[in-house]
């Protein structure tokens, strides 16, 4: 291995330290997250009863009333406010705070900030905002015949394109949606590239701008073959069983091992290579599971020409996933990339918290949850910087648990004032 | 909108990715406007290039219109690794480079002769990100994934399907896709991370990580409550909202979402079925008894659904505020979609080989700035003498031994 297998200092600075960074609306919280955790300021501003994810379960001890998991899954390392922009003194203060930042991710809607005179149009008509990047996530983007259309994410993978291909190969089965709001992911991922790009330029002397993402399209960009299918063949691709959507039936993947776990054979567990062969036929023949793949015809037809006897080739997938059914399904896995098969297991997600894999890799951060004794492993973060780690920095934070610190601290509001919009139910 | 400038102009990329989820990550690079310099060898090519060819009779290597989606405003080079002269001018692209991006199996890289403590040695400011299975870090990175393996092990696979059926699992590389888009910021965060303190670092990506980061809520629910993960199929366990599901329409293989999440909705939703007895049956009298009643709510309106046009159903729905969409197929995208047309989302380039198409646009717009679509793939060593030439600095006499020695 090329890197040193030692967890970052936990001391030393993110690779976005120094970025301030305001977020405000349901649809930013991820891209607000991920920018937090990579070391950003990320405060988040929410209507004084607190934002939408604090009001979706599942909650801590299946209590409505205690915190809530979706919303600390996707608020880690951010600080917190309350504040309603809708009451005059509200935006007021809310302009303020947009004075402090280099970012603001704005996943309201299209026009509401607009509408009340502090959005974009406002900001960029502000001399001193001249290095503000403001990122608008809506769900059609800030333009269009559909921006104003209502979605949720089963709305928004349905016309976006990923549903058609997901499903089983009996098509009085609906297309299905995967469950973990993908397309809150995949346009929020979209949306970190596109602000870190504009502050890029920003540092290279061109003046704010805004950056209007629409989850739409990035679901729309997330289909992989069913637009290159499309666009030079005419085809459409059509969902199967745990596999590629083809615009032709294609050989089962995915199998039922003996201990009632599935596996997922690339490929239909067809070999890539000789020797990858030659030791699968011994795994095999260790449980007289080989039957006749020792035969020369078959090295022949994997390794010659694969549109050569599709029949054979059948035989021998059909062999392997028979073989694979009679074994448990750790064995499979383990086995098989111990062959360089790249074959996989059907994890439940909880069934990774305990794989020793992951702990190499400083993957799940230990911190708290609010409401929780002690201390969760949260899933962390998809790569892992040598230098500058991206890490939990703050739990979630609670309802207006900043309102002090920002207010007071930063914008140098009194205490009184701050108990004065308390009470108004401004903050 | 030509003169709007590019994001990224000035950011040099050394790109040795292949297959999908390294390209994704520098295609997003490239878009945005950095310079993407593809380095394969003709023993060694991106297989892309032999995916979805045009006409698999051709033996050229740049008919794949799959490739050209992933590596458009791209360059290429082919460079031997194996001859001195060719190894001397990967590295000197490398020390011409922001960053090198690869997506081998872990440790490939590395006895290619490009281990981190050689990429820093060559340039030391050059970033450093791997896209691996496993990561290069941990008791398994010798395990290797392909998308859906990486999401059969990360627990995507399972949380997609219906729970009465096996896990439908994903119909297409997802995994790909999102390890693309998490490579393109780790790219870009440790170019900030760079331009703020001058230090270059290796960014260590796990494709299975991407997945399980998007498994977070059942991790915790695990964790806290105790409960492991089972599938709801298109329904919505969190918030518990009914009817929240994909309803079969007239034609073949025709479905709509539809997902009420108030009570105005259900009221729109029932009188444009036709449904209005529902809105006096006790049964689904608010959002609670809805979901406690959601099969048989679930029967009856896909009673009637069925005889539906489903674009027609759409309009009505979002005419009266109701969420709602067809499962589109990518021809709906493609041609009947107002708004990707509108916004521009498939925008049209040239190709040598491949002519006139369109291409998935990006999903943002910039209000200073644009992303480009100016041309598809490079053709395999297109930019040879270019690169070479006019930024590594080779004259014409050396470019031409270096082509007759095999080199590049």
């Amino acid at each position: 291995m090329t890197t040193p297998k030692s967890v970052p200092n936990d001391s030393l600075p993110g690779p976005l330290e120094g970025l301030r960074v305001l977020e405000i609306g349901n649809l930013g919280e991820v891209a607000g997250k991920l920018l937090a955790d990579a070391g950003a300021d990320v405060i988040r501003v929410e209507p004084p009863g607190g934002g939408r994810s604090r009001h979706v379960g599942p909650f801590v001890d299946d209590d409505p009333g205690q915190p809530s998991l979706l919303h600390a899954s996707r608020n880690t390392s951010k600080r917190a406010v309350t504040l309603d922009v809708t009451q005059a003194e509200g935006l007021e203060i809310w302009k303020r705070l947009v004075g402090l930042v280099d970012v603001v991710i704005d996943a309201t809607t299209p026009t509401f900030l607009d509408d009340l005179g502090a959005g974009w149009q406002w900001a960029e008509s502000q001399p001193d905002l001249d290095a503000c990047v403001w990122c608008s996530i809506t769900p059609f983007g800030r333009t269009g015949p559909r921006r104003d259309w209502a979605a949720n994410d089963l709305v928004q993978l349905a016309l976006g394109g990923p549903m058609m291909s997901n499903g089983y190969d009996d098509h009085s089965l609906p297309p299905i949606r995967p469950e973990g709001e993908h397309s809150i992911a995949v346009s929020n991922e979209y949306a970190v590239s596109g602000i870190l790009a504009a502050l890029w330029m920003r540092n290279a002397g061109h003046p704010s701008q805004l950056v209007d993402v629409s989850i739409h399209e990035a679901v729309s960009a997330t289909t992989e073959g069913a637009f290159p299918n499309w666009e030079y063949f005419g085809r459409l691709v059509q969902r199967q069983t745990g596999r590629h959507a083809a615009p032709d039936p294609t050989a089962a993947w995915q199998f039922l091992a003996a201990d009632g776990q599935y596996v997922c054979l690339i490929n239909g567990g067809l070999p890539r290579g000789n020797s990858a062969w030659d030791g699968l036929l011994d795994w095999m023949d260790e449980h007289d599971a080989a039957g006749d793949l020792r035969d020369e015809q078959y090295q022949e037809l994997l390794f010659s020409d694969p549109r050569a006897n599709p029949e054979g080739r059948r035989h021998v997938a059909d062999t392997i996933g028979q073989f694979v059914q009679s074994r448990p399904a750790e064995e499979v896995y383990r086995r098989s990339q111990s062959l360089h098969f790249a074959w996989g297991i059907v994890r439940r997600p909880e069934e990774n918290l305990d794989d020793p894999h992951w702990a190499d890799r400083g993957f799940f951060w230990e911190g708290e949850v609010p409401g929780v004794d002690g201390t969760v492993r949260y899933p962390g973060a998809p790569y892992r910087f040598t230098r500058s780690p991206v890490r939990l920095r703050r739990r979630p934070p609670l309802v207006g648990e900043h309102n002090h610190e920002v207010y007071v601290g930063e914008l140098g509001m009194t205490s009184e004032e701050l108990r004065r919009l308390l009470e108004s139910g401004t903050i | 909108m030509d003169e709007l400038p590019l994001p990224l102009d000035g950011v040099r990329v050394t790109d040795f990715s292949w297959i999908v989820a390294g390209p994704q990550a520098t295609r997003i690079l490239a878009d945005l406007g950095a310079d993407v310099v593809k380095v394969e060898n003709e023993s060694y090519i991106d297989s892309m290039r032999l995916g979805m060819r045009q006409d698999p009779k051709n033996p050229s290597l740049n008919r794949s219109g799959f490739h050209s989606n992933l590596s458009r405003n791209k360059r290429s080079i082919t460079a031997n690794l194996f001859h001195p002269k060719g190894r001397e001018a990967v590295e000197r692209l490398l020390a011409e480079s922001d960053v090198v991006i690869e997506n081998f199996s872990a440790g490939a890289f590395g006895r290619m002769g490009f281990s981190w403590e050689r990429l820093q040695e060559i340039n030391p400011s050059l970033i450093y990100v791997s896209v691996s299975g496993f990561g290069h870090v941990g008791r398994d990175a010798s395990y290797t994934t392909w998308g859906p393996s990486a999401q059969a092990i990360s627990g995507a696979t399972a949380m997609s399907g219906l729970p009465d059926q096996p896990p439908a699992g994903w119909g297409f590389s997802y995994l790909d896709h999102s390890a693309g888009y998490y490579a393109a910021i780790g790219a870009l965060m440790a170019l900030h991370h760079r331009a703020r303190t001058g230090e270059a670092q290796h960014v260590d990506m796990s494709q299975i990580e991407c997945g399980m980061v998007v498994s977070a809520v059942p991790m915790l629910d695990y964790h806290v409550n105790g409960r492991s993960y089972e599938r709801v199929g298109n329904r919505s366990r969190y918030p518990a909202t009914a009817p929240h599901n994909t309803y079969q329409c007239a034609g073949e293989d025709r479905w709509i979402a539809i997902a009420v999440d108030d009570e105005a909705q259900w009221a729109s939703l029932c009188e444009v079925l036709g449904l209005d007895e529902l809105l006096e049956d006790s049964r689904f009298a608010d959002m609670a008894s809805r979901k406690t009643s959601e099969d048989a709510l679930d029967a009856l309106i896909r009673g009637a659904t069925c005889e539906r046009e489903p674009f027609d159903l759409m309009l009505e729905l979002q005419a009266r505020g109701v969420p709602a969409g067809v499962c589109q197929r990518t021809d709906d995208k493609q041609e009947r979609d107002p708004q990707l047309a509108e916004r521009g989302f498939y925008p049209t380039a040239p190709h040598e080989e491949l002519g006139e198409h369109r291409y998935e646009g990006v999903p943002m717009q910039f209000s200073k700035a644009r992303w480009r679509m100016d041309r598809g793939a490079p053709l395999l060593g297109e930019h040879n003498h270019a690169v070479l030439t006019e930024l590594l600095g080779y004259s014409d006499e050396e470019f031409a031994s270096m082509l007759a020695e095999l080199a590049i």
